[in-house]
């Protein structure tokens, strides 16, 4: 007798597929998803001539000091660094100065508001190709290139249109009432910005935060072009080239990209709902 | 034959969750219009959905025109609701609302476009059957979630405060729309609603609702006039019935306390031989309270003495809060021509016969020796002659 | 007397005086005064201006000169003259559309099954969610160092797996092979976006109203009926702003590229965004000119692209629920 139990919630699953079926789908998904981790997990404690005996054998025994012999022999203690310097101080600066942004263009009526939106929403589809050649340019003329300077000015200007475009959808729903209220108060208008909208406006700065902290952190294009100097380096040029130096050593190449990838790791283990929100922020309505 | 029974109804939540709907039995007749009314979370909408199959059931029976249904999915028990929140398709005009559940069940083109277009007259839709949901007002998209029910011809309507999202003149009118069908169909139908007024005026039987029990069940007159418990009596009435504490004196049958002295009249020698001694609760409601001790007209009446605390005109009447003497408030609804002031000493009476006996413990009525439709008939006549 | 007219006079002055200093007592609070909106906007402004509206002039400025060093010898549209004649930067074009038109169909649609089983309510829904998510925050280095791998030709998972099955005749070289190297980059690409589209699927279906699919059912509909009268009509709006979303990404595409295949094999996967950084910064020729030539194509194309999509796709009507 073929009959489903009307259940709360969302509906039952498909009498089509049966669960078994499912499950073996969302199983395969799942290893499809991760299994590529756990492969190069493997890799990264095997050295590379057992590796090249069995690519896929478990690791006997595990070789912990690879990790040790990565992170000493290949500056990636100076990788970290740069990145960190450049991406917490683009995000710190480009978060302010969009928040101010964001927060005139939501707030205040003066003729050109939309018009300085909407270009600056719109250079968010800019291909970076039609601003990096003469950023390049720029940098060198201003002795800027090279440095890790220039390449957090250029951040800071990459980030900017989204964040203005996250952080004035927020702050445009914050009641007027809240401001009319400190009007009368007597606040003035740097005051309020600082101790109401910041505060209030604390979630979705949030999320910019850290859409931008993920983006700057895995940023390419812009670095390998601007960044020539070994020392100087952010992470992910510095893997890139730490995969060429090594280039047929894979277990030292997997243990490298192991390194890059277990701070993410961990982060995400305690954060992954602020991640996963942050990531998507803007996409969902 | 349409009729709906409810035996021993319960729905608990899984994992040793709260239970929200315990023990209701109920049997709505075919064609009656029965209103399943209380305050929030009383269970009411989660019998309903129950009824329609949105919800599973952790135990008891429910069957449809003899039989039974616990199992049967929502689709398959020839039911049609009417939500809320209207829960019209946006994305689909008037037109294809109406006709979409018919087109699903698999019906010859002609047929639905007939029904479709027959509702739409009925309802007054034919103008709106292009446009989308987002295109009609609150009373239209209303009438449309009416027409989507009504469309599918069902056995049984369920109704889920369909007006609580509609202002007052609305509300008026889609209420009278109801009704309206309902004389045209004929068809069984179940009413959730908040409103007193609606149900009142909607249901040939009222099941009134608390704390997931079924309170009582009866025509909406019989259960203003003769309340099961303090909850039914205060929830229908507005101003809620007053409900004084008294001590019971069997010999001189009378209740009193340092505000209230009235005479029982309505009940036996035996029952108020059980209560002798013990602290009762008497009902009296607003409009019985008199200010004007010759409105008794001679007959047993009862006393009540307090401080008025406010005084509410309202133009056709005016309402009389007052705190008693031995603590408490009642509410009096007085005449229009009645003048008075804040804090000021005041006497109110009441027929012996307009007033109600309760448990104190309990809640539940004392029975009186009239009871049943003819004893609501000679109640009435004796308040208004 | 004398009172009022001393308080008159105290009122009176002290209009005066809130009157004169500007900003804080302005009567509507939703003007601001200039130095109020130049502390907002300036900085922004400011950045925008030097980093992105003046290089991207600039850009443009510079298309029509062959720059060379220090040298810059106006060419008029020469560079775009040439542009046009270069097979190239064509077959990159070609590369991109079919990159950007189609991948995102894969990536919207990938996104929206996965969304469904996990509304569905597949057991460890949770864990799921957070597991496929984790691909989307990679680095695209990471990515392509591993699906590098993946694509080994002799030990790389794929093959392994093809061989193991039997199927041994279906092991190729992924990415050596020009006519699958294009193919092969999608898939990986699709791999680690397909969760960011997962979650803002299952978000938007969460937050279609309950009483609408409580009312499908009723009106007789089972899962693959509510799926598609329902639900996916819905979602529409989220599905094409994903889709776009996704199309402006693949047309800027350049990290994954570039590390796994360069452009190569033969072009096979030769984007604009990797054809514009070799000619401007891997050339022998040191011209930037061209290359801005090819940057400001792109730009104009990218934008109608998007405006037009937008035009097409765009939701006609807001479905307001």
């Amino acid at each position: 007798m073929a009959t489903i139990a009307a259940r709360e919630g969302p509906a039952p699953l498909p009498r089509l597929f049966g669960r078994g079926m499912l499950a073996l789908v969302l199983g395969v998904y799942t290893v499809y998803t991760l299994g590529p981790f756990l492969w190069l997990a493997t890799m990264s404690v095997r050295t590379t001539a057992e590796i090249s005996a069995d690519h896929y054998a478990w690791p006997k025994p595990f070789h912990w000091e690879q990790f040790r012999s990565a992170w000493v022999d290949s500056d990636f203690a100076t990788y970290f660094w740069n990145s960190t310097l450049v991406v917490v101080g683009a995000v710190a600066v480009v978060t302010l100065i969009g928040a101010g942004a964001a927060h005139a263009l939501a707030r205040y009526r003066f003729r050109g508001n939309r018009l300085i939106y909407g270009i600056l929403f719109s250079s968010i589809i800019f291909p970076p190709q039609i601003t990096l050649i003469s950023l390049y340019q720029i940098l060198v003329d201003y002795n800027l290139y090279n440095s890790l300077l220039g390449l957090s000015l250029v951040y800071i200007s990459l980030q900017l249109p989204l964040t203005v475009y996250l952080l004035e959808g927020f702050f445009a729903r914050i009641p007027q009432d809240l401001f009319d209220a400190a009007k009368i108060d007597g606040y003035g208008d740097l005051e309020i910005f600082w101790r109401i909208v910041l505060p209030v406006g604390m979630p979705a700065i949030a999320t910019t935060l850290i859409l931008n902290f993920i983006q700057l952190w895995n940023e390419f294009l812009f670095a390998v072009v601007l960044i020539t100097d070994p020392d100087k380096r952010t992470l992910p040029i510095g893997i890139r080239a730490f995969m060429g130096d090594h280039f047929q050593d894979i277990g030292m190449i997997a243990t490298g990209v192991m390194i890059s990838v277990i701070p993410v790791i961990i982060a995400y283990v305690f954060f992954s709902e602020k991640l996963i929100r942050g990531m998507t922020a803007g996409a969902i309505k | 034959m349409a009729v709906v029974k409810l035996d021993r109804i319960v729905k608990r939540y899984g994992g040793g969750g709260p239970t929200v709907v315990e023990n209701v039995d109920l049997t709505v007749n075919d064609g009656e219009f029965m209103v399943l009314l209380g305050p929030s979370g009383c269970g009411k909408s989660t019998t309903l959905r129950m009824i329609a199959g949105l919800e599973t059931i952790s135990g008891g029976t429910l069957s449809i025109d003899g039989r039974v249904v616990n199992d049967v999915p929502a689709k398959d028990r020839d039911i049609a609701m009417v939500f809320q929140s209207y829960a019209l398709y946006p994305h689909m005009s008037v037109a294809e609302n109406l006709a979409f559940g018919l087109r699903r069940r698999s019906l010859p083109g002609a047929e639905i476009d007939r029904r479709v277009a027959q509702v739409a007259d009925i309802l007054g839709l034919a103008p709106l059957l292009a446009r989308r949901p987002s295109a009609l007002s609150g009373g239209q998209r209303q009438r449309v979630a009416l027409g989507r029910a009504m469309v599918r011809e069902p056995q049984v309507f369920l109704f889920d405060e369909p007006l609580s999202n509609l202002d007052a003149a609305l509300r008026v009118n889609t209420r009278s729309e109801i009704i309206k069908q309902h004389h045209r169909l004929g068809s069984t139908m179940i009413y959730v609603t908040h409103d007193q007024v609606e149900a009142m005026t909607m249901g040939t039987r009222i099941c009134v609702m608390n704390a997931g029990r079924v309170a009582q069940i009866g025509a909406p007159l019989d259960v203003y006039w003769q309340p099961a418990n303090t909850f039914v009596a205060r929830f229908l009435g507005s101003p809620p019935m007053n409900l004084m504490a008294a001590s019971l004196a069997a010999e001189s049958r009378r209740a009193a306390s340092p505000a209230l002295d009235a005479p029982l009249s309505r009940w036996t020698d035996a029952v108020l031989g059980s209560y002798d001694g013990r602290t009762v609760t008497l009902g009296v409601r607003a409009e019985d309270m008199m200010i004007d001790a010759a409105a008794m007209e001679g007959q047993p009446y009862g006393t009540v003495r307090g401080r008025t605390i406010a005084v509410e005109p309202l133009g056709a009447e005016t309402l009389l809060l007052v705190e008693l003497e031995s603590g408490g408030e009642i509410t009096a609804r007085l005449p229009r021509h009645v003048v008075a002031a804040p804090e000021q000493k005041v006497e109110l009476f009441f027929r012996a016969d307009a007033a109600y006996l309760f448990d104190a413990n309990s809640g539940n009525a004392i029975a009186s020796h009239e009871s049943g439709a003819a004893a609501i008939r000679a109640a009435v006549q004796r308040r208004t002659h | 007397m004398p009172d009022a007219a001393a308080l008159q006079g105290k009122s009176r002055s002290g209009e005066a005086q809130a009157s004169s200093s500007a900003s804080s007592s302005l009567a509507d609070p939703r003007r601001a005064s200039r130095l109020v909106l130049a502390v907002f906007l300036g900085p922004g402004l400011l950045v925008y201006g030097g980093l992105t509206a003046y290089p991207a002039f600039r850009t443009i400025y510079d298309s029509f000169f062959t720059i060379e060093g220090m040298d810059a010898t106006f060419v008029g549209l020469a560079n775009y003259r040439d542009l046009m004649g270069d097979e190239t930067f064509w077959i990159a074009v070609r590369n991109t559309f079919i990159w950007s038109f189609v991948a995102p169909v894969l990536d919207v649609a990938t996104g929206l099954l996965l969304a469904l089983a996990l509304y569905a309510g597949v057991p460890f829904a949770r864990f799921l969610r957070v597991a496929w998510f984790t691909p989307v925050l990679l680095s695209y280095v990471v990515v392509a160092i591993l699906w590098m791998w993946i694509y080994n030709y002799d030990w790389g998972m794929l093959n392994v797996l093809l061989r193991t099955v039997g199927l041994d005749a279906l092991a190729s070289s992924w990415l050596g092979d020009p006519k699958l190297a294009l193919a092969s980059l999608i898939v990986t690409h699709a791999w680690k976006w397909a969760g960011f589209n997962m979650v803002v699927c299952l978000a938007a279906i969460h937050s279609l109203p309950k009483e609408v699919l409580e009312a499908a059912d009723l009106d007789n509909c089972g899962w693959g009926a509510k799926l598609r009268f329902i639900i996916i009509p819905m979602l529409r709006p989220t599905l094409l702003s994903l889709y776009i979303l996704a199309f402006i990404g693949k047309m800027k595409i350049f990290d994954l590229v570039w590390i796994m295949t360069q452009g190569g094999p033969l072009w096979a996967t030769e984007t604009v965004s990797t054809y514009v950084y070799k000619r401007a910064f891997n050339w022998n020729t040191f011209d930037l000119g061209y290359p801005s030539a090819i940057a400001t194509v792109w730009f104009l194309v990218v934008c109608a692209s998007v405006i037009i999509l937008n035009r097409v796709l765009g939701s006609r009507e807001r479905l307001e629920y």
